[in-house]
């Protein structure tokens, strides 16, 4: 999309009623228009969030943004130690987000600290939490492993223990009642070991939206792994046409879609039958109630990849932080990788 | 930031001021005020608009209190522990520095 394209959605968006703007990725800094996007967003009332690696995040570059109306900047990390999180990285990265983060509050920026926690680092947590405070992060996100796509393909490596789990679970809730007011921490579980599922996007067509960079209108960042479902593109509609509209946001919206056990469910409205992409992955049909809820009549897909990952794995040996990969690196197309 | 008063208590001299990263808005749809913050929207009705809109880091949140109840026309004894609370919940979330007295800015 041009910068013009991406200038009239962000004030088509503000119209809408819209809020809140990410502008996410892939990488959204290798857009050179980048600060010219923020400034349009700000234009349309939308408050600002930059959600980055980081790499290629240099003091002008920052400058530009601060100047253009960034409201807030989100730096995703893997790990505390360098070692490990180049490792999980795949690329020397640690460093140069550590100094990307200094940067962000030399700026005042408000920083949250994003780390995707797996097996390989939840054993470190508590020194995930200690860096986030060091580099004065005001927002910490210890987002549990969700597994569609790539992190599906590598669930085996990538899937905590439960024991692992409860630990990490203490860990947070500690560190949250410590840090209030001072460090908002967001502790996010893995679907695999809960008994609800999460409630995905607040309700399909209910509260999110997200435009890829084509212009295709999604109702959540991984729609599109949802074979079938056809989404309308900005290009030839407004947004609020596909907003109420299009069929891809009215398939899953509300709760006439729901198959029992949710259609009856007193949680239909809490949970919204939870992930869509995640029921089409599992039990091969988007319609069907997500597999993370117990109820489901196809949990044991998801059970069953749960106990196998129950034992350390062969490549873990003795050390909780073994640095040998045992997954493959995910490849963004046409971007560096994150 | 580590050195701000983050967790002190609320006293008659502190001066709330909304947290840099928190924006007032208005809502395109209702018309109604909003808080922004990174990931978050806080819906305020009236008097919550009131009470942010005071929180500017000048007046002290005994001033708040008086100004607040020459506006409603409520005894300040009754409105203190109704807006303590408010900014109490604000402050937890990160939204409220509290200078209390004797802090330059």
């Amino acid at each position: 999309m041009t910068t013009k394209e991406w200038r009239r959605t962000l004030s088509q968006a503000g119209d809408l009623g819209v809020l809140h703007v990410l502008f996410s990725g892939g990488e959204p800094l290798v857009r050179p228009d980048l600060a010219e996007l923020v400034a349009a967003a700000r234009e349309a009332g939308l408050y600002t969030n930059l959600i980055t690696s980081a790499l290629g995040l240099t003091r002008d570059r920052a400058e530009r943004l601060k100047a253009a109306g960034l409201d807030s900047v989100q730096i995703s990390f893997q790990a505390a130690e360098a070692s490990l999180a180049d490792s999980i990285a795949g690329t020397a990265a640690h460093e140069r987000k550590r100094e990307a983060a200094r940067l962000v509050r030399d700026l005042n920026f408000p920083l949250t600290f994003n780390v995707v926690l797996h097996r390989k680092n939840l054993g470190r947590l508590e020194s995930i939490i200690a860096l986030a405070e060091e580099v004065g992060a005001e927002r910490l996100e210890l987002a549990n492993t969700q597994f569609y796509g790539w992190a599906f393909k590598n669930k085996e490596a990538l899937l905590p223990t439960r024991a692992q789990l409860e630990e990490a679970d203490r860990i947070a809730a500690v560190a949250k009642v410590r840090l209030r007011g001072k460090m908002d921490i967001l502790y996010i579980l893995p679907d695999y070991y809960g008994d609800r599922p999460k409630p995905c996007m607040n309700g399909w067509g209910r509260r999110y939206l997200t435009v890829n960079p084509v212009g295709d209108v999604l109702p959540c960042p991984t729609a599109c792994e949802i074979k079938g479902l056809h989404f309308d593109n900005i290009r030839q509609h407004s947004l609020a046409w596909i907003w109420a509209e299009s069929v891809a946001f009215n398939q899953f919206r509300g709760t006439a879609w729901m198959p029992e056990p949710c259609r009856s469910c007193d949680r239909r409205e809490i949970d919204f039958g939870g992930c869509r992409c995640q029921a089409a992955l599992l039990t091969g049909d988007a319609g069907n109630t997500d597999p993370a809820c117990s109820l489901s009549p196809h949990r044991d897909v998801l059970n069953r990849i749960v106990a196998s990952v129950q034992e350390p794995l062969e490549s873990e040996g003795k050390t909780a932080s073994s640095n040998a990969s045992a997954w493959q690196y995910r490849i963004n197309p046409g971007h560096s990788v994150t | 930031m580590n050195d701000e008063p983050h967790n002190q208590a609320l006293s008659p001299g502190t001066r709330p001021r909304l947290a840099a990263k928190a924006r007032v808005q208005t809502d395109k749809l209702s018309g109604k005020l909003v808080l922004l913050y990174p990931e978050g929207v806080l819906l305020l009705n009236e008097t919550g608009a009131a009470i942010v809109g005071l929180c500017d880091g000048q007046r002290t949140f005994q001033e708040m209190v008086t100004t607040l109840s020459e506006r409603y026309g409520s005894s300040p004894d009754r409105l203190s522990a109704d807006v303590a609370e408010y900014l109490d919940r604000l402050r937890k979330r990160g939204l409220l520095d509290l200078i209390s007295e004797g802090d330059g800015q």
